[in-house]
């Protein structure tokens, strides 16, 4: 290799290295993950003031809409077909600067909840992983990880109602329109209750009564008051971008010193309806798997005892038609469990 | 020089791919990736299911017995838009995959590239292992000199 070939390789390799970190970066920077970089960046738009709470919140722009639009089945605003998330902000406000590299944020979560994020954020940082996800339990991604579990997404509006979907679980929200929160139930549950409103072609919800959840596994957690408040709407940018943006403020005393505002966005995914997909329910015995020290795992393989087989047979095998698996009618081992 | 590109190229698109992979929702920490191996056998079930799919194999060992081997492979939605479906593997097919084999040494790995039995070849792949175009590439090298393991490969060139 001569000299001149030399320079060219090396301009070539500073130049790839660049590129490889700035792509790294725009991938891993919040408004890369899950699904960003699509249209123009993602900018949170704040409240016109601060609330104390959320209801206090959902009731200003209540008033400010007039008591909001009466839509009718046909001139409620359509979101069919299937979306895929487009990005988020949300690691912007706990992570400074965004991306696995920064460090967290201090002052914006509680003391117990920034030392507990500290942890989180250290196993992150250190092993490439956090060691136990809530999903890997079984658990639902719930609020307001449901905001940004890549995979696919439905949004059906109807004039009483809007139903949002989540291809993971899956797992619905239901948004009552013009109705106010009840809790007939007298808990608090996985996606809690939410109320809303449109705005002309704004849906402004208030979410409340939520189980403790987290973000996502490398993000905070979330208490059992966390609380939201959401503005939804279709946007539409040049060269044919379009972008259901969602600006959240999230409300939580035990979690929060102050209320967090972030945006959320999906893009349509076409090329899933082009490869055939549509949602399905999950099995979720194929991702358990918590990870310990120097690899062990609770990952359970055909034959193991505590391996659960998602297409295996019902617990009536002896029925004609109990497997899971009628097209390819496989079977895979599976230990007796002890008595 | 083009080779040079090529391989910047080729290993900016796995470097990409990669990266995207790693946000699926669930720990990779168990698979080695420090390691790839390449193993053959026949499919005994492809679990095409979300959040994450498992191909398992039957491995004929030197001695003549028999192992089930496990791979994990990425979601539905994502094999989707590559090409892969729930019936590109189906039982009984002679299936080559590249892994990364588990740390604690069982029979299971996360799933790299696979080449089907029609010599096509396909990336399951999610964030346990390498299936990116490159690796392909790379793999097809190897597996003309008769190496299944990267470690080799990398003795063979020292």
């Amino acid at each position: 290799m001569n000299l001149d070939r030399s320079i060219r390789l090396g301009a070539v390799v500073a130049v790839s290295l660049c590129a490889l970190t700035s792509a790294r970066l725009t991938l891993v920077a919040q408004p890369g993950v899950f699904g960003g970089g699509y249209g123009p960046p993602l900018a949170v738009v704040p409240p016109p003031k601060a609330f104390a709470t959320s209801e206090e919140h959902y009731k200003f722009l209540l008033t400010s809409a007039k008591g909001g639009t009466k839509h009718t089945i046909t001139s409620v605003p359509r979101w069919d077909g299937l979306w895929v998330t487009a990005g988020n902000t949300h690691m912007n406000s706990f992570i400074d600067p965004p991306g696995f590299a920064g460090k967290v944020r201090e002052g914006v979560l509680t003391p117990p909840y920034e030392k507990a994020y500290r942890e989180r954020w250290r196993q992150q940082q250190e092993l490439g992983e956090v060691q136990y996800d809530r999903l890997t339990h079984c658990e639902p991604p719930g609020y307001p990880r449901w905001l940004l579990e890549p995979y696919s997404h439905e949004f059906v509006n109807l004039p009483q109602e809007s139903y949002l979907i989540n291809d993971f679980g899956p797992g619905i929200r239901r948004i009552y329109i013009g109705q106010e929160h009840k809790n007939v139930f007298g808990t608090h549950s996985w996606y809690g209750d939410t109320i809303g409103f449109w705005d002309g072609d704004k849906l402004i919800t208030n979410t409340k009564y939520l189980l403790p959840a987290d973000f996502t596994r490398w993000s905070p957690m979330t208490s059992n008051q966390f609380e939201s408040v959401e503005t939804w709407q279709l946007k539409k940018y040049p060269s044919d971008v379009e972008r259901l943006e969602v600006q959240v403020t999230f409300y939580d005393r035990h979690a929060f010193v102050k209320p967090v505002n972030a945006v959320y966005a999906f893009r349509r995914g076409k090329e899933l309806e082009a490869a055939g997909h549509r949602v399905q329910h999950w099995e979720c015995e194929t991702s358990n798997n918590d990870v310990f020290d120097k690899g062990t795992t609770t990952s359970r393989l055909p034959g193991e005892a505590g391996f659960k087989d998602a297409r295996g047979t019902t617990l009536f095998p002896e029925l004609p038609g109990q497997s899971r698996d009628p097209i390819y009618n496989t079977t895979l081992p599976s230990a007796k469990e002890s008595k | 020089m083009k080779t040079s590109l090529r391989m910047l190229a080729g290993s900016l698109v796995a470097f990409l791919l990669t990266t995207s992979a790693v946000m699926a929702h669930h720990s990779f920490a168990m698979f080695d990736k420090s390691i790839e191996k390449v193993i053959t056998g026949t499919v005994a079930r492809w679990q095409f299911n979300a959040p994450h799919s498992w191909l398992y194999l039957n491995v004929k060992n030197a001695d003549g017995t028999q192992t089930l081997w496990s791979f994990e492979g990425s979601a539905p939605q994502s094999l989707l838009t590559r090409g892969i479906t729930g019936a590109t593997f189906e039982p009984g097919a002679t299936v080559t995959v590249s892994y990364c084999p588990m740390k604690d040494g069982r029979p299971a790995g996360g799933l790299g590239w696979a080449k089907l039995a029609n010599g096509t070849f396909v990336n399951p792949a999610d964030g346990g292992c390498d299936g990116s175009p490159n690796a392909i590439e790379k793999w097809k090298g190897w597996m003309a000199k008769g190496i299944t393991s990267s470690a080799d490969a990398t003795k063979a060139v020292k």
